[in-house]
């Protein structure tokens, strides 16, 4: 365990090294959300729907902040698998699931933490129609930071499974580029869940990609009052527990059949 | 003429050097078809929640957004010289051997890459064209062919102007060049909607400093029939050259920073 953690912390000062990059890059992502939101309310505008306009700038502000923890994180595996060093990783007395697990979970909630908190500060000052509003209530906003969790454990478990596909092939991006794509679409980074037919809701949000950022933000909004939401969180238990089951098979069968290039 | 049939032969080199592994190549279109066949989704999901927006019925929302993508996607296909590498190619010194031949660096840069994955893109983008004037019962003359022919190029050059941008900065090594996809990738974003849904300083800035607006959607409109401005009819055919302007200026800029390029190659 104490080995995880390690790569863990490792990962996640790497992760805090780059600052100035950081900080174009939410500059960018803040500007993308306005653009989004002008988009909403011009919609709005002509057709008011049942749900608060508040509800869905609240949901683009959460998304674009916690955006980095849907982005594929780990393209060093790829540059690994083709060179060879993946020996390197094989060699470690250590399961080479549970290594890149506690590495693309460190990338991933340093890289949204570190985002977040400046895009939550500006989202709350921008004025009603357009900002993030605050949460429903305060058992809301527990419950959702409880989903927000599970959710990157979900996501973690998920990018795994993709990377798994890519000790497949030596090259698997067409492979790993339409799972991501997959991914932003249902997980609501595109178009927010909330605006996709009332008809599909049922079935998009029994979706493993509803439960990584849409679950915490219907809890934070209210939209799911706080009483669901037990139910929320084991939907969100359940999937993690069989997405990382998934991953460890696959990642065994893979490590089977694994042919070291290069000497 | 000759830079022409060299860029044509480069052209050949680059699609052909790009299909010879073709399910690696077959997998990559496909995604793209995934990634812009949600872009377009999301499209075809508020149009059915919302059916219009301000005074652009589902057709035009669908014209909209086919316009922008074939621009886009037809540029990222033909130019991903400058809107793929450019930058990498000063950051690591690459473009000395430029310079070494007699040739000019535009022409070099632009041969130096295609990116035929993105025909899936464009198809989609055609595609939603085709529904979008079906819908909005476009009458097409030969004008308005030749004013859509006109938007596209033009659309094309302002897009590889603001991707040069991020060369430049590169030359001068400031780091923040995220900050440029604000232009690029958040004009093709923002513009696939009719430009009267944003506040003022967001039109502003895709009508004066990136004209996505001039280039792309007053032709856009002119073509359903609904112009965004009461301007002059010829006035149509004028404004989309704004986008050779800005690549021109652009250029301009670029020849001027190249005085301070260093190479940090060895």
């Amino acid at each position: 365990m104490k080995a995880y953690l390690s790569a863990f912390r490792l990962r996640r000062r790497l992760e805090l090294q780059y600052r100035g990059a950081v900080l174009g890059g939410i500059i960018c992502q803040m500007f993308f959300g306005l653009i989004l939101i002008a988009v909403y309310r011009a919609l709005y505008a002509g057709k008011p729907q049942t749900m608060p306009l508040r509800e869905i700038t609240s949901y683009v502000w959460l998304q674009q902040a916690f955006f980095r923890m849907l982005l594929a994180s780990d393209p060093e595996l790829l540059d690994k698998i083709r060179t060879g060093s993946i020996a390197y990783d094989l060699c470690r007395p250590l399961n080479l699931y549970g290594f890149y697990y506690a590495r693309i979970m460190a990338q991933k909630l340093m890289g949204s933490l570190l985002r977040a908190a400046p895009m939550l500060v500006f989202a709350f000052l921008l004025p009603e129609g357009w900002g993030l509003m605050l949460p429903a209530s305060a058992a809301g906003l527990a419950w959702s930071l409880a989903a927000l969790i599970l959710g990157l454990l979900c996501v973690s478990a998920l990018e795994n499974i993709t990377m798994g596909f890519t000790m497949r092939t030596l090259d698997s991006r067409g492979m790993q580029a339409m799972l991501n794509m997959l991914l932003m679409i249902f997980a609501g980074n595109i178009l927010p869940l909330t605006l996709f037919p009332d008809s599909w809701q049922p079935v998009i949000r029994l979706l493993p990609y509803a439960q990584l950022l849409d679950a915490p933000i219907r809890l934070y909004t209210g939209q799911v009052p706080p009483e669901a939401a037990r139910g929320v969180l084991q939907l969100q238990t359940g999937w993690i527990l069989l997405l990382i089951g998934l991953g460890i098979l696959f990642w065994r069968q893979n490590q089977k059949r694994i042919v070291i290039q290069g000497g | 003429m000759d830079v022409i049939k060299l860029y044509l032969h480069a052209m050949r080199m680059q699609i052909k050097s790009q299909t010879q592994y073709p399910l690696s190549f077959l997998m990559q279109t496909a995604a793209q078809l995934v990634m812009e066949g949600g872009e377009m989704l999301a499209v075809i999901l508020l149009v059915d929640r919302f059916e219009r927006m301000n005074r652009w019925e589902a057709g035009d929302l669908y014209f909209f957004f086919g316009l922008m993508a074939v621009t886009f996607y037809l540029t990222e296909c033909f130019a991903r010289g400058i809107t793929g590498n450019f930058p990498y190619l000063i950051r690591t010194g690459q473009l000395d051997t430029f310079l070494a031949r007699p040739r000019g660096i535009l022409t070099q840069v632009i041969c130096s890459a295609a990116d035929p994955r993105r025909i899936t893109c464009i198809a989609v983008g055609v595609v939603s064209l085709v529904i979008g004037c079906r819908m909005s019962a476009v009458q097409w003359t030969a004008g308005k062919a030749l004013l859509m022919a006109e938007a596209i190029l033009c659309g094309s050059c302002l897009i590889q102007g603001l991707f040069m941008i991020e060369a430049i900065f590169c030359i001068h090594s400031v780091k923040s060049v995220e900050l440029v996809n604000a232009l690029t990738y958040g004009g093709r974003s923002a513009c696939e909607y009719p430009i009267d849904a944003f506040p003022r300083p967001l039109r502003i800035l895709f009508t004066v400093v990136a004209p996505f607006a001039l280039t792309l959607q007053l032709p856009g409109s002119v073509i359903l029939g609904k112009p965004l401005y009461d301007w002059p009819a010829w006035t149509v055919y004028i404004t989309p050259l704004s986008g050779v302007a800005v690549f021109g200026l652009i250029w301009l800029w670029f020849q001027g920073a190249m005085r301070f390029y260093r190479s940090t190659g060895s």
